[in-house]
């Protein structure tokens, strides 16, 4: 297990990321989910035991990752793969043997165990092509086998299937499934939150370098005027009545869940009324429906099948987002 | 013109002849230049690659501090070892002054500033990603470092040629602390100067033309190598 215990990691003057804690727990899959800029990467290079954090401990497998040996004996056991991955020069081939070789597998074991790789992620025509040849999607699986092949305890990867179309980004993410099935624990940033729950058992947002209580959508950052109690602030282009009793700068957050969809304005306690069009429908990957209504900005709503059938809702479709100035979360 | 061309020929003929005095300097130029190349290197790559590589407090003053010395003037070094090798001076009692191994010396001192600051541009400019790669498959600090350097190895050549040519080229250091005697510290460049300096145009010209098929093997052997390695399957990062 790979756990981190009251991280800091500061560029210059600038804090970058700020966790308390957090734990891998083998045959898991944890999602990390924020905007550009949220720490995503730099926690990964910290779980990776990349970088050493300027404050807390990492903690594999029981014992803390302190110095140089530390991080050497952990990142034998733990491996991350970049957004934009690197290959050395040579063949498919020889990048996979490479990695075995630094972790001394025999030859004859080699050439079995990179042949397996690239086969179960569909790239065996690769095997001999040289690595500066390869399309961006091309490189980001080679790297994902070069991973694979170590079979290693943790693997961590930054936005695996960002130069992956639909289908082989799902079949990317089955085969990290299966990782997990064998007892891996793994942990992946991804822009794309449908496959963040899809493929995930837990998801954690970041935002500013912080883990946010809520999910990242639907997030504005906002400057409350001074008063108490009610009041408008503005949200992007949105005008959004909330209830806090704090004042100045800070991230609101409309949870997709917390948000009523209907095909007319209704008469309700809700302060907030937006309309909109749909924009977009998918399944949420956890039995119900993920629209995204432009109201201006986009905001992302789950509902059930039923609502949605009932609703009679496609792409286009006007609709009308009601949330309850209680239920805006100031944070 | 035809004085000129005249001192040309006469020179080639000289080569042709094999006379044994431009031989015995020529092999005397080239056993200084390379083996103050390889030492400057031994001692400038490594100290170029931790300065290029590694994060500690003076690190821009150290680099400022090398690429200064890259314009250090030959002749003041020259002076400084001159000094240290006197009879009175901190080395003086090993009786090397006037000898080719004090030569040698005082190539490497320019050489080593000349290795150590190529070595330290050439890996500042390779990709980031490359020793995070190294790192994340596991790879110790040795093979990390191993796995820079074969991405930079063209940069890293070129430095190495650079400073070959800087000690193969040099003559203001090696007039002082070797003396220019005839048949024992007389190297490619000195002779040049002294065979100028007497009128014998035609001496000059045959050292100066092969002190030019030197720098110019040098240079087409670093093609070479680069040509092969550029359009090669090279190996990857750490090598097997």
């Amino acid at each position: 297990m790979l756990s981190l215990d009251h991280i800091e990691q500061v560029y210059g003057r600038r804090r970058v990321l700020a966790i308390d804690a957090l734990a891998l727990e083998p045959g898991s899959v944890t999602a990390l989910v924020g905007p550009n800029g949220a720490g995503k990467s730099t926690l990964l290079r910290l779980l990776a035991c990349v970088e050493a954090p300027t404050r807390g401990t990492v903690i594999l497998n029981g014992r803390p990752v302190r110095d140089r040996a530390d991080r050497r004996w952990a990142r034998r056991r733990v491996t991350l793969v970049e957004q934009r991955p690197f290959l050395f020069r040579g063949s498919v081939r020889r990048n996979l043997s490479y990695a075995l070789s630094l972790h001394q597998v025999p030859r004859a074991q080699a050439a079995a165990r990179v042949a397996r790789a690239l086969d179960r992620l569909g790239i065996t025509a690769l095997l001999d092509r040289p690595a500066r040849a390869l399309s961006e999607g091309e490189v980001q699986k080679v790297a994902i086998a070069r991973a694979l092949v170590l079979e290693p305890e943790i693997i961590l990867l930054d936005e695996p299937a960002s130069a992956a179309d639909q289908t082989s980004a799902a079949a990317l993410y089955r085969v990290l499934d299966e990782e997990r099935a064998r007892g891996a624990a793994l942990c992946f940033a991804s822009h794309q939150l449908e496959d963040a729950y899809r493929w995930s058992d837990r998801l954690l947002a970041l935002t500013d370098g912080r883990t946010s209580p809520v999910t990242p959508e639907n997030l504005f950052r906002v400057v409350i005027p001074p008063g108490g109690g009610t009041r408008v602030v503005r949200a992007g282009p949105l005008a959004l009545t909330l209830h806090t009793d704090r004042t100045g700068p800070a991230i609101v957050a409309l949870s997709p869940d917390d948000i009523v969809v209907s095909a007319e304005p209704l008469h309700s306690s809700a302060r907030n009324t937006f309309p909109g069009r749909v924009r977009r429908i998918s399944d949420d990957g956890r039995g119900g429906v993920t629209l995204v209504v432009d109201v201006g900005a986009d905001l992302t709503v789950r509902i059930t099948h039923a609502a949605l059938a009932e609703l009679g809702l496609t792409i286009g479709s006007t609709a009308v987002l009601s949330i309850k100035s209680m239920a805006v979360r100031v944070f | 013109m035809d004085f000129f061309t005249d001192g040309l020929r006469r020179g080639a003929q000289l080569i042709l002849s094999g006379d044994p005095e431009v031989f015995g300097i020529t092999w005397l130029s080239l056993r200084v230049a390379l083996l103050s190349t390889i030492v400057a290197c031994l001692v400038g790559v490594p100290l170029g690659f931790a300065v290029g590589t590694t994060r500690f407090w003076g690190r821009r003053a150290a680099l400022t501090t090398l690429n200064t010395l890259l314009a250090f003037p030959t002749v003041v070094v020259g002076l400084v070892v001159w000094g240290l090798f006197a009879r009175r001076g901190l080395f003086g009692g090993l009786g090397l002054l006037y000898t080719w191994v004090v030569i040698v010396v005082a190539e490497v001192v320019l050489a080593v500033p000349i290795a150590a600051a190529l070595t330290a541009a050439a890996v500042q400019g390779v990709d980031p990603r490359v020793r995070r790669t190294a790192l994340t498959l596991g790879a110790g600090t040795w093979r990390t470092h191993w796995a820079v350097a074969k991405e930079a190895r063209f940069a890293l050549l070129s430095g190495v040629v650079v400073a070959f040519g800087r000690v193969l080229a040099e003559v203001g250091a090696a007039m002082i602390v070797g003396g220019n005697i005839r048949f024992q510290t007389r190297t490619l460049t000195t002779a040049v100067a002294l065979a100028t300096s007497q009128g014998d145009f035609a001496l000059a010209m045959a050292l100066g033309l092969i002190l030019l098929a030197l720098a110019l093997t040098v240079n087409v052997l670093l093609q070479l190598v680069q040509g092969r390695g550029g359009a090669g399957e090279g190996g990857g990062g750490g090598g097997a």
